[in-house]
């Protein structure tokens, strides 16, 4: 009996719940991002993302700038992927003018752009494994994105906001010799995935860590918008160079790699598997880029939109990377809307992680690879 | 399987698409034409004329189903077809394309609200993963006491982009389920993106009781 | 002179009294010294695993780099929350240090046993005594008034007790065949072979739990940075922090030295003297130790927890069967 009375007892221990604030300064949210999460014990009841403290006004900012002036601007949103970002907008005006960019640029520009993804989900796997505890990995990766910023830099000047893109083609043609270090690059860069997949993929901690952790189906994925990586990772075939080709992606043989569970790990795996596709990609331009020709299409000197509406989105390195410009005829846009993939993508979190671990947190967090100052813009 | 998949919503078919490909070359032509002697109207563009058209059959099924009071408008925006939905029917409507077998609209790719002198409008760029539309849908609401029924039953997905308009265009979703400011402070005072804010005339109102009204 | 090195024979007088007090600084001096080369030693393996060059800007190779962190940590303001618990605060690293230097009293650094204490229980004592720590951790964990501070302070509580339970286990098996809970004893005992060949089970065993008791990766959850920033230790700073590091480093000589006694024969070592063969099996296990934080990620909480009792604790038990059967048969 009173063992009875005193298991009852224990069994009725109150507990207390507590709110804990991750961030705005904390190692693993990839920049200055708040979640405050409803924690009782390890295990989590309910999480609420904050945004904005890297908030700039892009958006508003955009209206009072000439076309050309905003292409700066878009470096600083994804600033790990600041090729697609002034691709995308300089894309979106030229949809609107109908203007042709010359073939070396398309090329060059395609180069530029798989490479830049390349360093995005370089630096992915890097801060993903770095969350999940593993240190090496993170300055690892460092090394190889410093090949390909180095490229850049000498392409464009700049290492990591470039402002290279022009409505109409590309600021400067390659300087002489360039091509050939990215030829040489392809190779080395296959060497290097194949590295990281012997390193990470089979490793058993990680694969606990991260197989069946913030599973989704295509189902939720869609209706949540999400896009990129995060969509594949559910199985759902959705990649804008091939759904929707923009550019010249339509002149290339790649595979669109496909997640099978929806797991934090599909995602990690899908990264690995992308960075060669895209290194496929590199090699076919490097074969069939044009050796001379100008890398700057005819764009009228003082760029004006005719009024009206137009939208047009890539896919970028986190997901589908759009710009909705309204025109009223002017220099400037009269409202410059982004349609931001990391923005996207991290609505579905607090859903994620209800009833999860803590521990898990930072391992799906992680995996849907935000990057704050696209995500706040 | 992409071979299968249509390039482009406006042109659902391969022969369509030649077509498009050969009208598009015709259109640029025409219009560099058009800027040479200003007095010809440019050729219409057959881009736009399909968008057009399939903006037609888009606003007939929400006519069938809502009235015709519900469309204000069908056309195109550049080259995707546009409705502009009243906004009564708005979550209606959208939710309807989204489960109408003909139309399945189920992926909403970017939603944004601009601020026009006598109006602000939200706009809504939704395709069909399945059937390969995208289309562009449209309300609009008075400035003042801006409000729009909330699309968050229909797309969960639009919650923050929803979350975001209120918090810079001031539009109060009805129906939303946690509509707070997203980007800037809760203390913010005014909607930035609405042409008429100013930095300086919210700051420089009075304090009252140690606080900005 | 030999009277400092027999004083644990002698009666208590003051000359042998002196003698322990001296062999305790000794012992303290040699302890600061490895713990001071263990972190520049860490930094620079870890810097030549990923491919980085480490520390080389203080004294030639770096060499004083840790001096001078040490003294940067002893020269900084000792903030003490607001809303801490101040003298629990204050006492945490106390505790949490001396037993981690205690421990060092039983370890025998070499053939003579120079400054060690013979005591007749010294795997129990250090078991004993190492448990302390984790009273430290928790109260420092607790007293922060600090919410990552409580959880880190917490899951160390949970780990290190889990863990202790397969380390003491996987140590029963050792002092099965020597016979002895002696760590001398135990040492002389592995003339013939040493007790990694028949103990094979028991020090992987003893490996995985050591690394956990140490909090090391893949086990370095209590101060997981990704998740709780620093864990227990996140409000320190200064000296207390300094205590903190001061008491893990400590205890991964300390863990070093009792596998290197254990398992691999402690000092005894043809050609090479006794202390140099100590040096050499430590500095292995040592390095084994930082050769797993430049590889492993880090174990899940409850992934931890489960292995502890569901795969550790019955290959313990198992190696101890075994071992006490084939002792009773053979």
């Amino acid at each position: 009996m009173r063992t009875m009375a005193l298991l009852d007892e224990a069994n009725q221990v109150r507990t207390e719940e507590m709110l804990l604030n991750v961030g705005p300064q904390h190692p693993s949210t990839h920049g200055v991002f708040r979640l405050l999460v409803k924690i009782s014990g390890e295990t989590i009841l309910d999480a609420d993302p904050v945004i904005g403290y890297l908030h700039r006004g892009t958006e508003k900012l955009a209206e009072d700038l000439q076309y050309t002036q905003i292409i700066p601007y878009t470096d600083r949103l994804d600033y790990l992927a600041a090729m697609l970002n002034n691709y995308a907008f300089c894309h979106a005006v030229e949809e609107a003018l109908d203007i042709q960019v010359p073939e070396r640029a398309e090329y060059l520009r395609v180069i530029l752009m798989e490479m830049q993804r390349i360093a995005s989900h370089l630096l992915f796997i890097g801060t993903y494994l770095l969350d999940l505890g593993a240190m090496s990995p993170f300055l690892y990766v460092f090394q190889e994105r410093e090949r390909i910023v180095q490229l850049f830099n000498e392409i464009s000047g700049a290492r990591l906001t470039y402002n290279f893109m022009r409505i109409g083609g590309v600021k400067y043609d390659a300087p002489p010799g360039w091509l050939d270090k990215v030829r040489a690059f392809v190779p080395f860069m296959r060497e290097k995935i194949k590295m990281y997949d012997s390193l990470i993929t089979g490793n058993e901690i990680f694969l606990d860590r991260t197989r069946g952790v913030g599973v989704y189906d295509a189902e939720t994925a869609l209706a949540y918008g999400m896009s990129g990586i995060n969509l594949r990772s559910t199985g759902f075939d959705w990649d804008l160079r091939r759904k929707k080709p923009y550019s010249i992606y339509d002149r290339f043989d790649f595979a669109v790699p496909l997640g099978q569970h929806g797991d934090c790990f599909d995602r990690y795996y899908l990264h690995l598997l992308e960075m060669g596709e895209s290194l496929k990609i590199v090699e076919q331009a490097l074969e069939q880029i044009p050796d001379t020709g100008p890398v700057l299409g005819k764009v009228p000197r003082l760029i004006r939109i005719p009024a009206g509406e137009y939208y047009s989105g890539i896919e970028g390195a986190r997901g589908e990377l759009g710009f909705f410009i309204v025109s009223d005829g002017k220099d400037k846009p009269y409202r410059l809307k982004i349609r931001k993939p990391s923005f996207v993508n991290l609505q579905l979190l607090p859903r994620l992680l209800r009833g999860q671990n803590m521990a898990n947190l930072i391992a799906i967090l992680g995996a849907v690879d935000i990057v704050l100052g696209e995500v706040d813009a | 399987m992409s071979e299968e998949q249509p390039q482009r919503p406006a042109a659902p078919t391969k022969a369509a698409r030649g077509q498009e490909a050969g009208g598009k070359a015709a259109a640029g032509a025409a219009s560099a034409a058009g800027r040479a002697a200003n007095k010809q109207p440019p050729a219409p563009d057959p881009r736009v004329l399909a968008a057009r058209e399939q903006a037609e059959r888009l606003s007939q099924a929400v006519v069938e189903q809502f009235g015709p009071e519900a469309v204000l408008e069908s056309g195109a925006a550049h080259h995707k077809p546009m409705l502009r939905i009243v906004r009564e029917r708005w979550l209606d409507a959208v939710d309807y394309l989204r489960t109408h077998p003909d139309w399945r609209l189920n992926y909403v790719e970017c939603m944004a609200g601009t601020d026009y002198a006598d109006r602000i409008e939200v706009v809504l760029f939704v395709q069909s993963t399945e059937l390969g539309h995208f289309v562009c849908l449209k309300t609009q609401t008075p400035r003042d006491e801006a409000w729009l029924p909330s699309l968050v039953p229909a797309h969960p997905g639009v919650n923050w982009e929803e979350r975001e308009i209120y918090d810079l265009l001031g539009v109060d979703f009805r129906g939303h389920p946690d509509l707070r400011r997203i980007m800037l402070d809760d203390d913010f005072v005014g909607h930035p993106l609405r042409k008429d804010y100013s930095v300086w005339a919210e700051t420089e109102r009075p304090l009252v009781d140690g606080q900005r009204p | 002179m030999a009277w400092l090195w027999q004083w644990h024979n002698a009666g208590l007088s003051w000359l042998p009294f002196l003698g322990m007090v001296i062999g305790a600084i000794v012992v303290l001096l040699i302890g600061l010294g490895v713990v001071t080369y263990e972190i520049y030693f860490e930094r620079k393996v870890l810097g030549w695993m990923q491919g980085r060059i480490g520390p080389n800007r203080v004294g030639p190779l770096g060499l004083f780099q840790s001096f001078a962190d040490i003294l940067k940590l002893l020269i900084k303001e000792d903030v003490v929350p607001e809303k801490a618990d101040r003298s629990l605060f204050l006492l945490a690293p106390v505790i949490a240090f001396i037993p981690s230097f205690m421990v060092l009293a039983v370890i025998p650094f070499s053939r003579t046993h120079v400054f060690t204490a013979n005591l007749s229980i010294g795997a129990l004592y250090y078991l004993a005594l190492s448990a302390i720590t984790i009273h430290g951790v928790m109260l420092g964990g607790w007293a922060s008034n600090n919410k990552y501070a409580l959880i880190g302070g917490m899951r160390s509580a949970a780990q290190m007790l889990s863990y202790e339970i397969p380390l003491g286990l996987s140590l029963v098996g050792v002092v099965l065949m020597a016979g002895s809970l002696n760590l001398n004893d135990i040492v002389s005992a592995q003339r013939t072979w040493w007790f990694v060949i028949p103990q094979i089970l028991g020090f992987l065993v003893f490996l995985v739990a050591a690394t956990a008791e140490l909090n090391r990766t893949p086990f370095d959850l209590p101060e997981a940075e990704s998740e709780l920033v620093a864990g227990y230790h996140v409000e320190y700073t200064g000296f207390r922090f300094a205590f903190f590091m001061l008491t893990e480093y400590l205890y991964l000589f300390a863990m070093a030295g009792l596998a290197a006694t254990l398992f691999l024969g402690g000092w005894l070592g043809p050609w090479l003297p006794g202390w140099l063969w100590f040096a050499i099996k430590v500095a292995a296990f040592i390095f084994f130790q930082f050769w797993l934080r430049a590889t492993m990620p880090r174990l899940r909480v409850d992934q931890l927890m489960s292995f502890s009792w569901k795969v550790l604790l019955p290959v313990a038990l198992l190696n101890l069967v075994i071992t006490a059967v084939v002792k009773a048969w053979v």
